[in-house]
Protein backbone atom coordinates (compact mmCIF):
# COMPACT_ATOMS: atom_id res chain seq x y z
CA UNK A 1 0.00 0.00 0.00
CA UNK A 2 1.04 3.40 -0.99
CA UNK A 3 2.15 5.82 1.77
CA UNK A 4 -0.52 8.11 1.02
CA UNK A 5 -3.30 5.74 1.05
CA UNK A 6 -2.14 4.63 5.12
CA UNK A 7 -1.83 8.53 5.96
CA UNK A 8 -5.12 9.30 4.46
CA UNK A 9 -6.53 6.26 6.26
CA UNK A 10 -4.94 6.94 9.86
CA UNK A 11 -6.66 10.72 9.46
CA UNK A 12 -9.85 9.96 8.46
CA UNK A 13 -9.65 7.38 11.83
CA UNK A 14 -8.48 9.61 13.69
CA UNK A 15 -10.70 12.86 13.05
CA UNK A 16 -14.20 10.41 12.73
CA UNK A 17 -12.72 8.93 16.39
CA UNK A 18 -12.65 12.81 17.95
CA UNK A 19 -15.49 13.80 15.98
CA UNK A 20 -17.61 10.75 18.19
CA UNK A 21 -15.30 12.08 21.15
CA UNK A 22 -16.72 15.89 20.66
CA UNK A 23 -20.09 14.94 20.23
CA UNK A 24 -20.59 13.16 22.84
CA UNK A 25 -19.41 15.36 25.48
CA UNK A 26 -20.77 18.12 23.59
CA UNK A 27 -24.61 16.53 23.94
CA UNK A 28 -23.81 16.10 27.60
CA UNK A 29 -23.29 19.77 28.43
CA UNK A 30 -26.16 21.79 30.22
CA UNK A 31 -28.71 23.31 27.29
CA UNK A 32 -27.62 20.55 24.58
CA UNK A 33 -28.87 16.86 26.37
CA UNK A 34 -31.66 16.24 24.15
CA UNK A 35 -35.36 16.44 25.83
CA UNK A 36 -36.45 13.58 28.33
CA UNK A 37 -39.07 11.50 26.37
CA UNK A 38 -40.26 10.67 30.26
CA UNK A 39 -40.16 14.65 31.21
CA UNK A 40 -43.08 14.74 34.20
CA UNK A 41 -44.89 17.87 32.92
CA UNK A 42 -46.99 20.19 34.61
CA UNK A 43 -46.03 23.34 32.84
CA UNK A 44 -50.18 23.57 31.33
CA UNK A 45 -51.10 23.97 35.21
CA UNK A 46 -48.45 26.54 35.88
CA UNK A 47 -49.76 29.48 33.72
CA UNK A 48 -51.96 32.10 35.89
CA UNK A 49 -54.60 34.01 34.65
CA UNK A 50 -52.83 37.60 34.46
CA UNK A 51 -55.72 39.59 35.69
CA UNK A 52 -55.67 37.26 38.71
CA UNK A 53 -51.77 38.68 39.57
CA UNK A 54 -52.80 41.31 42.44
CA UNK A 55 -50.32 41.84 44.46
CA UNK A 56 -46.59 42.46 43.59
CA UNK A 57 -43.26 41.73 44.95
CA UNK A 58 -41.91 45.24 46.54
CA UNK A 59 -38.80 43.75 48.11
CA UNK A 60 -36.63 40.89 49.44
CA UNK A 61 -34.43 40.52 52.42
CA UNK A 62 -31.34 38.29 52.26
CA UNK A 63 -31.01 36.49 55.76
CA UNK A 64 -27.57 36.40 57.57
CA UNK A 65 -28.17 33.05 58.97
CA UNK A 66 -28.09 30.22 57.05
CA UNK A 67 -30.88 26.96 57.17
CA UNK A 68 -33.94 28.55 58.09
CA UNK A 69 -36.82 26.95 59.46
CA UNK A 70 -39.91 28.98 60.24
CA UNK A 71 -41.22 32.13 60.30
CA UNK A 72 -44.09 33.95 62.12
CA UNK A 73 -45.28 37.52 62.58
CA UNK A 74 -47.30 39.57 65.86
CA UNK A 75 -47.57 43.15 66.59
CA UNK A 76 -44.73 44.55 64.08
CA UNK A 77 -41.87 42.21 64.81
CA UNK A 78 -40.80 39.17 62.74
CA UNK A 79 -39.97 35.66 64.39
CA UNK A 80 -37.63 33.82 62.52
CA UNK A 81 -36.09 30.25 63.26
CA UNK A 82 -32.88 29.84 61.61
CA UNK A 83 -30.66 26.62 62.13
CA UNK A 84 -31.00 26.40 66.11
CA UNK A 85 -31.51 30.41 66.80
CA UNK A 86 -34.68 32.25 67.25
CA UNK A 87 -34.65 35.79 66.05
CA UNK A 88 -37.09 38.67 66.53
CA UNK A 89 -36.57 41.52 64.22
CA UNK A 90 -38.11 44.59 64.35
CA UNK A 91 -40.17 46.70 61.55
CA UNK A 92 -36.69 48.29 60.64
CA UNK A 93 -35.27 44.97 59.88
CA UNK A 94 -33.19 45.41 63.18
CA UNK A 95 -32.36 42.08 65.29
CA UNK A 96 -34.02 43.18 68.31
CA UNK A 97 -33.29 39.44 70.04
CA UNK A 98 -30.83 36.15 69.62
CA UNK A 99 -32.12 33.19 71.31
CA UNK A 100 -29.87 29.63 71.09
CA UNK A 101 -32.67 26.90 71.45
CA UNK A 102 -31.69 23.45 72.97
CA UNK A 103 -33.17 21.39 69.78
CA UNK A 104 -33.71 22.60 65.85
CA UNK A 105 -37.06 24.41 65.87
CA UNK A 106 -39.61 23.07 63.21
CA UNK A 107 -42.02 26.02 63.45
CA UNK A 108 -43.26 28.73 66.05
CA UNK A 109 -45.61 31.79 66.52
CA UNK A 110 -46.38 34.32 68.88
CA UNK A 111 -49.16 36.91 70.08
CA UNK A 112 -49.63 40.11 70.44
CA UNK A 113 -47.74 40.65 74.17
CA UNK A 114 -44.41 38.71 72.95
CA UNK A 115 -44.76 35.34 73.91
CA UNK A 116 -43.02 33.15 71.58
CA UNK A 117 -44.16 29.43 71.02
CA UNK A 118 -41.91 27.42 69.70
CA UNK A 119 -41.91 23.76 68.31
CA UNK A 120 -38.85 21.58 68.47
CA UNK A 121 -39.81 18.12 66.76
CA UNK A 122 -41.27 16.33 70.15
CA UNK A 123 -41.25 18.93 72.59
CA UNK A 124 -42.60 22.35 72.71
CA UNK A 125 -41.17 25.60 74.98
CA UNK A 126 -42.60 29.04 75.30
CA UNK A 127 -40.52 31.84 75.75
CA UNK A 128 -41.43 35.76 76.86
CA UNK A 129 -40.52 38.65 74.81
CA UNK A 130 -36.93 38.76 76.02
CA UNK A 131 -36.24 35.13 75.40
CA UNK A 132 -36.46 33.55 78.39
CA UNK A 133 -37.97 30.16 79.04
CA UNK A 134 -41.33 30.40 80.76
CA UNK A 135 -42.19 26.40 79.64
CA UNK A 136 -41.42 23.55 78.56
CA UNK A 137 -43.11 21.04 77.39
CA UNK A 138 -42.56 16.74 78.24
CA UNK A 139 -40.85 15.20 75.04
CA UNK A 140 -43.38 12.99 73.37
CA UNK A 141 -43.21 9.87 71.53
CA UNK A 142 -39.74 10.04 69.50
CA UNK A 143 -42.26 9.90 66.06
CA UNK A 144 -43.99 13.02 67.06
CA UNK A 145 -43.08 16.03 64.50
CA UNK A 146 -44.66 18.98 65.45
CA UNK A 147 -44.94 21.07 62.14
CA UNK A 148 -46.99 24.06 63.41
CA UNK A 149 -48.14 25.77 66.35
CA UNK A 150 -51.30 28.25 67.14
CA UNK A 151 -52.35 30.04 70.11
CA UNK A 152 -55.99 30.31 71.23
CA UNK A 153 -56.60 32.06 74.32
CA UNK A 154 -55.13 29.70 77.25
CA UNK A 155 -54.22 26.89 74.74
CA UNK A 156 -51.89 26.04 72.62
CA UNK A 157 -52.45 23.74 69.68
CA UNK A 158 -49.65 22.00 67.89
CA UNK A 159 -50.18 20.26 64.50
CA UNK A 160 -48.46 16.28 64.82
CA UNK A 161 -47.48 15.80 61.34
CA UNK A 162 -46.65 11.86 61.79
CA UNK A 163 -49.56 11.28 64.15
CA UNK A 164 -51.89 12.95 62.08
CA UNK A 165 -53.51 14.59 65.14
CA UNK A 166 -53.54 17.78 66.71
CA UNK A 167 -52.05 18.32 70.62
CA UNK A 168 -54.00 21.04 72.82
CA UNK A 169 -51.85 22.26 75.52
CA UNK A 170 -52.07 24.73 78.75
CA UNK A 171 -49.67 27.73 79.38
CA UNK A 172 -47.76 25.61 81.43
CA UNK A 173 -47.04 23.65 78.60
CA UNK A 174 -49.09 20.11 79.89
CA UNK A 175 -51.45 18.17 77.26
CA UNK A 176 -55.08 18.41 77.92
CA UNK A 177 -56.18 16.62 74.57
CA UNK A 178 -55.57 16.20 71.45
CA UNK A 179 -58.27 15.12 68.40
CA UNK A 180 -58.10 13.93 64.76
CA UNK A 181 -60.57 14.91 63.01
CA UNK A 182 -63.04 12.89 62.85
CA UNK A 183 -66.35 13.78 62.36
CA UNK A 184 -68.34 11.13 61.51
CA UNK A 185 -69.53 12.23 58.76
CA UNK A 186 -68.96 9.83 55.94
CA UNK A 187 -67.59 12.14 53.26
CA UNK A 188 -65.38 14.32 55.74
CA UNK A 189 -62.58 11.93 56.55
CA UNK A 190 -60.07 12.91 60.04
CA UNK A 191 -56.77 14.07 59.08
CA UNK A 192 -54.93 12.67 56.63
CA UNK A 193 -51.42 13.95 56.20
CA UNK A 194 -49.83 12.19 53.50
CA UNK A 195 -46.55 14.87 53.57
CA UNK A 196 -44.09 15.87 56.28
CA UNK A 197 -46.03 19.17 56.82
CA UNK A 198 -49.24 19.86 59.07
CA UNK A 199 -50.52 23.16 59.60
CA UNK A 200 -53.36 24.98 61.81
CA UNK A 201 -53.74 29.04 62.56
CA UNK A 202 -56.24 31.03 64.39
CA UNK A 203 -57.34 33.97 62.51
CA UNK A 204 -58.45 37.35 64.39
CA UNK A 205 -62.10 36.02 64.66
CA UNK A 206 -60.58 33.43 67.48
CA UNK A 207 -61.39 30.65 64.36
CA UNK A 208 -58.72 27.37 64.78
CA UNK A 209 -58.11 26.14 61.18
CA UNK A 210 -56.57 23.57 60.38
CA UNK A 211 -55.14 22.04 57.20
CA UNK A 212 -56.23 18.18 55.47
CA UNK A 213 -53.96 18.27 52.91
CA UNK A 214 -54.70 14.66 51.94
CA UNK A 215 -58.31 15.90 50.69
CA UNK A 216 -56.99 19.62 49.89
CA UNK A 217 -58.99 20.63 52.61
CA UNK A 218 -59.28 23.79 55.11
CA UNK A 219 -61.00 23.16 57.94
CA UNK A 220 -62.54 25.07 61.16
CA UNK A 221 -62.59 23.25 64.45
CA UNK A 222 -63.68 24.46 67.79
CA UNK A 223 -61.84 24.84 70.89
CA UNK A 224 -62.24 21.81 71.65
CA UNK A 225 -61.80 19.80 68.34
CA UNK A 226 -65.08 19.68 67.02
CA UNK A 227 -65.37 19.88 63.14
CA UNK A 228 -67.53 23.33 62.23
CA UNK A 229 -67.05 23.78 58.73
CA UNK A 230 -64.89 23.09 55.57
CA UNK A 231 -63.50 24.01 51.87
CA UNK A 232 -62.24 21.44 49.93
CA UNK A 233 -61.03 22.17 46.39
CA UNK A 234 -58.97 19.75 44.01
CA UNK A 235 -57.37 20.60 40.83
CA UNK A 236 -54.15 21.28 39.22
CA UNK A 237 -54.98 24.77 37.82
CA UNK A 238 -55.26 27.47 39.70
CA UNK A 239 -58.54 27.27 41.27
CA UNK A 240 -57.55 24.49 43.85
CA UNK A 241 -54.97 22.38 45.13
CA UNK A 242 -52.45 19.15 43.80
CA UNK A 243 -50.67 16.39 44.64
CA UNK A 244 -50.70 14.73 48.44
CA UNK A 245 -49.77 17.29 50.50
CA UNK A 246 -51.45 20.32 49.59
CA UNK A 247 -51.98 23.34 51.13
CA UNK A 248 -48.52 23.46 53.01
CA UNK A 249 -48.67 26.92 54.69
CA UNK A 250 -50.91 29.11 55.03
CA UNK A 251 -51.70 32.10 57.09
CA UNK A 252 -54.67 34.59 57.07
CA UNK A 253 -55.06 38.57 55.92
CA UNK A 254 -56.49 40.97 58.52
CA UNK A 255 -59.93 40.77 56.75
CA UNK A 256 -59.93 37.12 57.20
CA UNK A 257 -59.31 35.73 53.67
CA UNK A 258 -56.85 32.99 53.67
CA UNK A 259 -53.42 33.01 52.38
CA UNK A 260 -51.85 30.20 51.25
CA UNK A 261 -48.58 28.42 49.82
CA UNK A 262 -48.50 25.34 47.90
CA UNK A 263 -45.25 22.83 46.98
CA UNK A 264 -45.25 21.01 43.34
CA UNK A 265 -46.25 24.10 41.94
CA UNK A 266 -45.41 26.24 44.12
CA UNK A 267 -47.11 28.95 44.37
CA UNK A 268 -49.10 31.66 46.95
CA UNK A 269 -52.53 32.82 46.46
CA UNK A 270 -55.73 34.17 48.46
CA UNK A 271 -58.65 32.47 49.24
CA UNK A 272 -62.20 33.44 50.28
CA UNK A 273 -64.42 31.73 52.38
CA UNK A 274 -66.46 29.58 49.88
CA UNK A 275 -63.14 28.17 48.80
CA UNK A 276 -63.02 30.46 45.81
CA UNK A 277 -59.55 32.04 44.66
CA UNK A 278 -59.94 35.79 45.04
CA UNK A 279 -56.75 36.89 43.98
CA UNK A 280 -52.62 35.25 43.35
CA UNK A 281 -49.89 36.58 44.83
CA UNK A 282 -47.24 34.65 44.02
CA UNK A 283 -47.53 32.59 40.51
CA UNK A 284 -44.78 29.45 40.45
CA UNK A 285 -42.51 31.14 38.05
CA UNK A 286 -41.26 33.74 40.65
CA UNK A 287 -40.02 30.15 42.36
CA UNK A 288 -37.14 27.58 41.52
CA UNK A 289 -38.65 24.53 40.41
CA UNK A 290 -38.51 21.30 43.17
CA UNK A 291 -37.75 23.49 46.08
CA UNK A 292 -40.05 23.75 49.55
CA UNK A 293 -42.93 25.65 49.56
CA UNK A 294 -42.52 29.07 50.66
CA UNK A 295 -43.92 30.04 55.03
CA UNK A 296 -45.93 32.49 54.95
CA UNK A 297 -47.30 35.30 57.26
CA UNK A 298 -49.15 38.76 57.01
CA UNK A 299 -47.54 41.73 58.48
CA UNK A 300 -49.75 44.67 60.44
CA UNK A 301 -49.98 46.99 56.83
CA UNK A 302 -51.63 43.36 54.99
CA UNK A 303 -48.40 42.59 53.46
CA UNK A 304 -47.53 39.16 52.48
CA UNK A 305 -44.26 37.95 54.41
CA UNK A 306 -42.85 34.48 52.38
CA UNK A 307 -40.00 32.73 53.43
CA UNK A 308 -37.87 31.17 50.92
CA UNK A 309 -35.82 28.49 52.20
CA UNK A 310 -34.44 28.05 49.25
CA UNK A 311 -32.86 31.50 48.72
CA UNK A 312 -32.63 32.28 52.14
CA UNK A 313 -34.90 35.10 51.72
CA UNK A 314 -38.01 36.98 53.47
CA UNK A 315 -40.07 38.07 50.13
CA UNK A 316 -42.39 41.14 50.50
CA UNK A 317 -45.50 41.02 48.40
CA UNK A 318 -47.94 44.00 48.71
CA UNK A 319 -51.58 44.44 46.94
CA UNK A 320 -51.33 46.80 43.73
CA UNK B 1 41.49 -14.95 37.38
CA UNK B 2 37.68 -16.06 37.23
CA UNK B 3 36.00 -15.02 34.08
CA UNK B 4 32.36 -13.67 34.24
CA UNK B 5 29.78 -16.03 32.95
CA UNK B 6 27.68 -14.68 30.36
CA UNK B 7 24.28 -15.68 29.30
CA UNK B 8 23.58 -16.31 25.58
CA UNK B 9 20.62 -14.38 23.85
CA UNK B 10 18.96 -17.95 23.52
CA UNK B 11 19.35 -18.21 27.50
CA UNK B 12 18.36 -14.41 28.23
CA UNK B 13 15.24 -14.89 26.30
CA UNK B 14 14.48 -18.24 27.78
CA UNK B 15 15.03 -16.80 31.67
CA UNK B 16 12.81 -13.82 30.66
CA UNK B 17 9.70 -15.30 29.35
CA UNK B 18 10.37 -17.88 32.35
CA UNK B 19 10.29 -14.48 34.96
CA UNK B 20 7.20 -12.86 32.31
CA UNK B 21 5.04 -15.96 33.17
CA UNK B 22 5.49 -16.78 36.66
CA UNK B 23 4.36 -12.76 36.89
CA UNK B 24 1.09 -13.19 34.94
CA UNK B 25 0.86 -16.35 36.70
CA UNK B 26 1.16 -14.70 40.03
CA UNK B 27 -0.77 -11.55 39.27
CA UNK B 28 -4.15 -14.01 37.84
CA UNK B 29 -3.78 -15.32 41.42
CA UNK B 30 -3.80 -12.61 43.34
CA UNK B 31 -6.50 -10.91 41.08
CA UNK B 32 -8.49 -13.67 41.65
CA UNK B 33 -7.98 -13.93 45.48
CA UNK B 34 -8.85 -10.59 45.44
CA UNK B 35 -11.95 -10.73 43.82
CA UNK B 36 -13.05 -14.14 46.26
CA UNK B 37 -12.23 -12.85 49.44
CA UNK B 38 -12.62 -8.10 48.78
CA UNK B 39 -15.67 -6.57 48.22
CA UNK B 40 -16.97 -6.15 44.83
CA UNK B 41 -17.94 -2.49 43.61
CA UNK B 42 -21.47 -2.04 42.62
CA UNK B 43 -23.16 0.90 40.98
CA UNK B 44 -25.80 2.45 43.19
CA UNK B 45 -27.87 5.48 42.41
CA UNK B 46 -28.36 8.39 44.87
CA UNK B 47 -31.64 9.19 45.14
CA UNK B 48 -30.52 12.74 47.15
CA UNK B 49 -28.28 14.04 43.73
CA UNK B 50 -31.51 12.18 41.19
CA UNK B 51 -32.68 14.69 38.53
CA UNK B 52 -34.71 12.31 37.29
CA UNK B 53 -33.31 12.96 33.87
CA UNK B 54 -34.47 9.48 31.94
CA UNK B 55 -31.06 9.12 31.16
CA UNK B 56 -31.49 5.28 33.22
CA UNK B 57 -34.07 4.51 30.87
CA UNK B 58 -32.27 4.97 27.79
CA UNK B 59 -28.85 4.82 28.57
CA UNK B 60 -28.20 1.51 30.01
CA UNK B 61 -26.17 -1.18 28.05
CA UNK B 62 -29.26 -3.47 28.99
CA UNK B 63 -33.09 -2.87 27.96
CA UNK B 64 -34.91 -2.70 29.29
CA UNK B 65 -32.66 -1.31 31.60
CA UNK B 66 -31.49 -2.59 35.46
CA UNK B 67 -32.40 0.61 36.85
CA UNK B 68 -35.63 0.25 38.15
CA UNK B 69 -37.77 2.09 40.55
CA UNK B 70 -37.98 0.77 44.15
CA UNK B 71 -40.16 2.28 46.87
CA UNK B 72 -39.31 3.28 50.60
CA UNK B 73 -42.77 2.29 52.42
CA UNK B 74 -41.57 4.23 55.29
CA UNK B 75 -41.57 7.53 53.73
CA UNK B 76 -44.81 6.43 51.64
CA UNK B 77 -48.48 8.46 53.01
CA UNK B 78 -50.43 5.73 51.09
CA UNK B 79 -52.57 8.31 50.12
CA UNK B 80 -54.76 8.02 47.04
CA UNK B 81 -53.69 10.99 45.23
CA UNK B 82 -50.11 9.99 44.74
CA UNK B 83 -48.28 12.23 42.21
CA UNK B 84 -46.20 9.33 41.56
CA UNK B 85 -48.98 7.38 40.25
CA UNK B 86 -51.71 9.56 38.77
CA UNK B 87 -50.98 11.86 35.60
CA UNK B 88 -51.22 15.52 36.71
CA UNK B 89 -55.13 16.64 35.44
CA UNK B 90 -56.26 12.98 36.20
CA UNK B 91 -60.26 12.75 35.73
CA UNK B 92 -60.38 10.50 38.36
CA UNK B 93 -58.71 8.98 41.04
CA UNK B 94 -59.04 5.68 39.69
CA UNK B 95 -57.01 2.95 37.50
CA UNK B 96 -58.28 3.45 34.53
CA UNK B 97 -54.84 3.83 32.22
CA UNK B 98 -56.01 7.29 30.88
CA UNK B 99 -55.57 8.23 34.44
CA UNK B 100 -51.91 6.27 35.11
CA UNK B 101 -48.70 8.45 35.37
CA UNK B 102 -46.59 5.51 34.05
CA UNK B 103 -45.93 4.41 30.97
CA UNK B 104 -45.71 0.70 31.18
CA UNK B 105 -48.29 0.94 34.19
CA UNK B 106 -45.69 -0.86 36.25
CA UNK B 107 -47.00 0.62 39.27
CA UNK B 108 -49.93 -1.48 40.88
CA UNK B 109 -52.03 0.03 43.20
CA UNK B 110 -53.82 -2.51 45.92
CA UNK B 111 -56.41 -0.83 48.45
CA UNK B 112 -55.73 -1.08 51.95
CA UNK B 113 -58.54 0.79 54.31
CA UNK B 114 -60.28 4.07 53.47
CA UNK B 115 -58.66 5.99 52.01
CA UNK B 116 -55.12 4.15 51.99
CA UNK B 117 -53.81 2.43 49.29
CA UNK B 118 -50.25 0.70 48.54
CA UNK B 119 -47.89 1.45 45.73
CA UNK B 120 -45.93 -1.52 44.57
CA UNK B 121 -43.80 -1.55 41.91
CA UNK B 122 -43.95 -4.91 38.74
CA UNK B 123 -40.11 -5.12 38.16
CA UNK B 124 -40.58 -6.53 34.79
CA UNK B 125 -42.26 -3.86 33.62
CA UNK B 126 -40.60 -0.65 34.87
CA UNK B 127 -38.00 0.67 32.53
CA UNK B 128 -36.24 3.13 34.90
CA UNK B 129 -37.68 6.06 33.85
CA UNK B 130 -37.93 8.17 36.95
CA UNK B 131 -41.46 9.44 35.62
CA UNK B 132 -43.25 8.49 38.94
CA UNK B 133 -40.35 9.53 40.82
CA UNK B 134 -40.44 13.00 39.72
CA UNK B 135 -43.94 13.10 40.65
CA UNK B 136 -44.08 11.78 43.83
CA UNK B 137 -40.94 14.31 45.17
CA UNK B 138 -42.60 17.38 43.12
CA UNK B 139 -46.07 16.46 45.36
CA UNK B 140 -45.49 14.20 47.72
CA UNK B 141 -42.39 12.31 49.68
CA UNK B 142 -40.16 11.17 47.37
CA UNK B 143 -40.84 7.93 48.32
CA UNK B 144 -40.86 6.56 45.06
CA UNK B 145 -36.98 7.15 43.99
CA UNK B 146 -34.57 4.61 41.44
CA UNK B 147 -32.26 2.36 41.96
CA UNK B 148 -29.87 -0.08 40.54
CA UNK B 149 -30.95 -3.67 40.63
CA UNK B 150 -27.84 -5.72 41.67
CA UNK B 151 -29.51 -9.14 40.32
CA UNK B 152 -29.91 -6.95 36.81
CA UNK B 153 -26.91 -4.76 36.54
CA UNK B 154 -23.99 -6.29 34.51
CA UNK B 155 -21.38 -3.97 36.56
CA UNK B 156 -19.91 -2.84 33.61
CA UNK B 157 -16.35 -1.49 34.45
CA UNK B 158 -17.89 2.16 33.43
CA UNK B 159 -21.55 2.58 33.99
CA UNK B 160 -22.64 4.17 30.31
CA UNK B 161 -25.60 5.99 32.89
CA UNK B 162 -22.67 7.16 34.75
CA UNK B 163 -21.26 9.01 31.67
CA UNK B 164 -24.42 10.58 30.86
CA UNK B 165 -25.74 11.39 34.02
CA UNK B 166 -26.31 15.18 34.57
CA UNK B 167 -26.39 15.22 38.10
CA UNK B 168 -23.61 13.22 39.09
CA UNK B 169 -25.91 10.32 40.85
CA UNK B 170 -24.68 7.26 39.91
CA UNK B 171 -21.57 6.40 42.17
CA UNK B 172 -20.08 2.94 43.09
CA UNK B 173 -20.26 1.29 46.38
CA UNK B 174 -19.04 -2.10 47.84
CA UNK B 175 -21.57 -4.64 47.12
CA UNK B 176 -21.46 -5.51 50.85
CA UNK B 177 -23.66 -2.33 51.60
CA UNK B 178 -27.28 -2.96 51.12
CA UNK B 179 -29.36 -0.66 48.54
CA UNK B 180 -29.49 2.87 49.25
CA UNK B 181 -33.06 3.49 49.98
CA UNK B 182 -34.82 7.02 51.21
CA UNK B 183 -35.25 6.65 55.01
CA UNK B 184 -32.41 4.31 55.41
CA UNK B 185 -29.75 7.45 55.15
CA UNK B 186 -29.78 10.66 54.95
CA UNK B 187 -28.48 13.31 52.09
CA UNK B 188 -25.89 15.66 52.97
CA UNK B 189 -28.69 18.36 54.29
CA UNK B 190 -30.14 15.89 56.64
CA UNK B 191 -33.27 15.21 54.66
CA UNK B 192 -34.66 11.82 54.65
Amino acid sequence: MRKWAIISIVTISAATIIAVIISEHRSTLPGRRPANPFAYDVDEFRSVDQELIRWRETGQVQLDREAPRAMAYAAGKIYLASGNELQVIGSDWSRMLSKTLPAEPTCLTADEDGWIVVGMGNRLAILDSEGETAAVSETLTEETNITSVAILGDQIYAADATGRRVLIFNRELEQTGEFRGDSGVSEVHGFIVPGAHFALAVNSEDELWITNPGIHALQNYTASGRLRSYIQRTSFGIDGFSGCCNPVHFTFLPDGKFVTSEKGIIRIKVIIGTGDVESVVAPSELFREGTRAPAVAVDDNGNVLALDFDRNMIRIFEPI
Amino acid sequence: MERKKTKSRREFINSSMRFGMVLALGGVGGLAFRKSTGDQWVWQVDPFKCSWCGRCATHCVLNPSAVKCVHAYELCGYCDLCGGYLIPGHSDRSTAAENQLCPTAAIERKFIEEPYYEYKINEDLCIGCAKCAEGCSAFGNGSLHLQIMHHICVNCNECAIARVCPSDAIKRVKGSDPYLMKGDFTADGGET
